[in-house]
């Protein structure tokens, strides 16, 4: 059965633009959804929807079974994560994690031992009798999702979670936050703009722009076999060159799209190759670590490569670029919408395991 | 520097000692009998006092002013924290006007409502009542539009948050709202206090069983006493207005800590 079920939302703001069109998704028992597009895409708004903060004018929320339009938040037995966490200033981390319990009317030492026993599991427990303003970051983030865990929904919302944190703590809480998702088998509802944190976590993601739904489904699909344009542009770093069919030396596909290339389907060479290749020369070139970010000006426009160390030697002069016909995408010039093709791949570089079927 | 700094201090210092010269004045002639107050020299006593609570009744006054400003204060206080958050986080027909309308109310001047407020009592048979004396006052457009703004700071995820955690929304005002904004409720609660334990007017307007009399009631009769003797008995209307400020002056150092913090907002974290 599915967890919770929105059929064709739509939200206005008065007076303002239609901030959600028609978004449809399912979402199963325990699944990790991350909700992720660039800011102002709708996708705090469909989180609050879910959470009961907001209301749509039409489509129906559906939640455990039941039609959830008309339920209170306090009704929906869903835990929200907040971007800047919303702890209560005036409340211990012991208060804090314990006031769902508490408006629950739990016994309180029953309360107490569950805020503690939560507070234990993420290493709160020293930290117990501060308020929050006496914390850091990572430790009211801490604080924040010990409040959601210690009331024991089935559901779980992260508007954000992380977005206020440095880089460190970021990925650390990442990881964290995904042992957490395996130790709970709760279903977590997880927005960010990130599409690192998108790709990392998710069972499922679901890529939104402009108030639209474009695409759901698993991070592997939608890396490889995004539905449009847009959604390959967003996700992938460093992004996907997109070029004209018609510029790409050597293309077999259908002529008159938009070709997408990952930087780390394409190879650059020092000396020209046998078959066709693009000829050009390194602008900038970016170490990362184990891989080399190269832009390139070439023939057919700017191009990103991502490349092993090894690749190139020191000062090279012009480069060639090839790429791998299997993993070339293509998208309809006018729609953005991605043509499936069997690509005939050139005599040089056949992959037949890798042509999109 | 610091040379800069002692200056100041004692600027500041003697700046405090001139307001608070003639309240340590009064307090010092109360402390004198009428003798020795008008030939001149010192000769302590508390005669004053205990003729201003035996004699002319100070202490039932006294218990009256607590009684009305404590009512006062409390009913105007939760009414206008209600208001203040309704007008701050819903939206509900009408609520706009009604604003507009509490807001407006400060433009009004009391002199004005005074005599359709003596005339409404009037004809529901309130005057020479407490009721009399309380209902008018709690109404209080300041404190809505006061507290309003302060709740209107707060992030409105905290209430979601507390939402979510299960919260119905007069547990949010109350377990969330209320506690984060006790500073500006204090002070308000305090203004609301020195406010009605001042008033004059509508005491004076609306009572007249001697049994019902406010401390600035009875103090301004003090001087009306012992018509045609000519000479005012100041050390005794002295010690009268010492009863008068001190219960205000303890308020205030009770509570003075959250004041401070409460005029100093957005420290809030």
């Amino acid at each position: 059965m599915s967890a919770i079920t929105l059929d064709r939302i739509r939200k206005t703001y008065p007076g303002g633009p239609q901030v959600l069109h028609d978004v449809s998704m399912d979402i199963r028992d325990g699944e990790f959804i991350v909700i992720v597009g660039p800011s102002g895409c709708g996708k705090s708004t469909l989180l609050r929807l879910i959470a009961g903060l907001e209301s749509c004018e039409q489509g129906e929320i559906i939640i455990a079974g039941r039609r959830a339009n008309e339920l209170a938040p306090q009704d929906r037995d869903i835990a929200m994560i907040f971007q800047n966490y919303a702890l209560y200033p005036h409340m211990s981390v012991r208060d804090n994690i314990g006031f769902g319990l508490e408006l629950r009317r739990v016994p309180k030492r029953e309360r107490i031992a569950r805020a503690e026993a939560v507070a234990q599991t993420l290493q709160l427990g020293p930290y117990l009798d501060r308020k929050p303003g006496a914390l850091s970051g990572g430790q009211r983030q801490r604080v924040a999702m010990g409040r959601a865990m210690a009331r024991d929904s089935s559901t779980f919302l992260m508007d954000e979670p992380l977005s206020n944190l440095d880089n460190a703590l970021r990925v650390e809480m990442r990881t964290e936050i995904k042992d957490l998702h395996r130790q709970l088998g709760a279903t977590i509802i997880f927005v960010t703009h990130d599409q690192t944190e998108a790709l990392t976590l998710a069972d499922r993601i679901a890529v939104m722009m402009d108030g639209h739904l474009l695409q759901f489904d698993t991070p592997e699909a939608i890396y490889d076999r995004p539905a449009t344009q847009a959604v390959a542009a967003f996700l992938g770093q460093p992004p996907i060159n997109l070029l004209p069919a018609m510029d790409l030396p050597g293309w077999q596909g259908p002529s008159g799209c938009v070709v997408g290339l990952r930087p780390e389907t394409l190879t650059v060479h020092a000396s020209r190759p046998a078959g066709p290749a693009i000829a050009g020369r390194v602008t900038l070139s970016e170490m990362t670590g184990a891989v080399l970010v190269l832009h390139c000006d070439t023939d057919a426009g700017r191009l990103v490569v991502a490349a092993p160390r090894s690749a190139l030697p020191p000062g090279a002069g012009p480069v060639w670029i090839t790429h791998d016909p299997g993993k070339a995408l293509c998208f309809d010039q006018t729609t953005g919408a991605r043509i499936e093709t069997p690509v005939r791949a050139p005599a040089s570089r056949v992959q037949a395991a890798n042509v999109i079927a | 520097m610091a040379r800069e700094n002692r200056w100041l201090a004692a600027l500041a210092l003697l700046g405090g000692l001139l307001f608070l010269s003639p309240a340590l004045y009064s307090i010092a002639v109360s402390f004198q009998t009428a003798q020795s107050y008008y030939q001149g020299g010192f000769d302590p006593t508390l005669d004053n006092f205990i003729r201003a609570i035996g004699q002319y009744d100070f202490a039932r006054y006294l218990l009256n002013s607590v009684i009305v400003s404590g009512l006062v204060t409390l009913i105007g206080l939760s009414l206008a924290t209600m208001a203040a958050y309704a007008f701050a986080r819903f939206d509900f027909p009408g609520g706009n006007l009604m604003f507009a309308a509490t807001v407006a109310t400060l433009m009004i001047p009391s002199h004005i409502t005074l005599i359709p407020n003596y005339l409404s009592l009037a004809r529901v048979g309130l005057l020479d009542s407490y009721a009399g004396l309380v209902l008018p006052a709690i109404s209080n457009g300041f404190a809505a539009f006061f507290l309003r703004q302060y709740i209107k700071g707060i992030p409105r995820a905290l209430d979601e948050a507390a939402y979510m955690d299960g919260a119905r929304p007069i547990q949010v005002l109350w377990r969330v709202i209320v506690p984060i904004a006790r500073p500006a409720i204090l002070s308000m609660g305090l203004f609301i206090f020195i406010g009605e334990w001042n008033n004059y007017i509508w005491p004076l307007v609306a009572v007249g069983r001697e049994d019902l009399y406010t401390l600035q009631i009875g103090l301004a009769r003090l001087y009306k006493l012992n018509p045609g003797e000519g000479a005012v008995d100041w050390p005794l209307v002295m010690a009268a207005s010492t009863i008068t400020i001190l219960p205000v002056l303890a308020g205030f150092l009770l509570i003075e800590r959250h004041l401070v913090r409460g005029i100093t907002m957005g420290a809030l974290k």
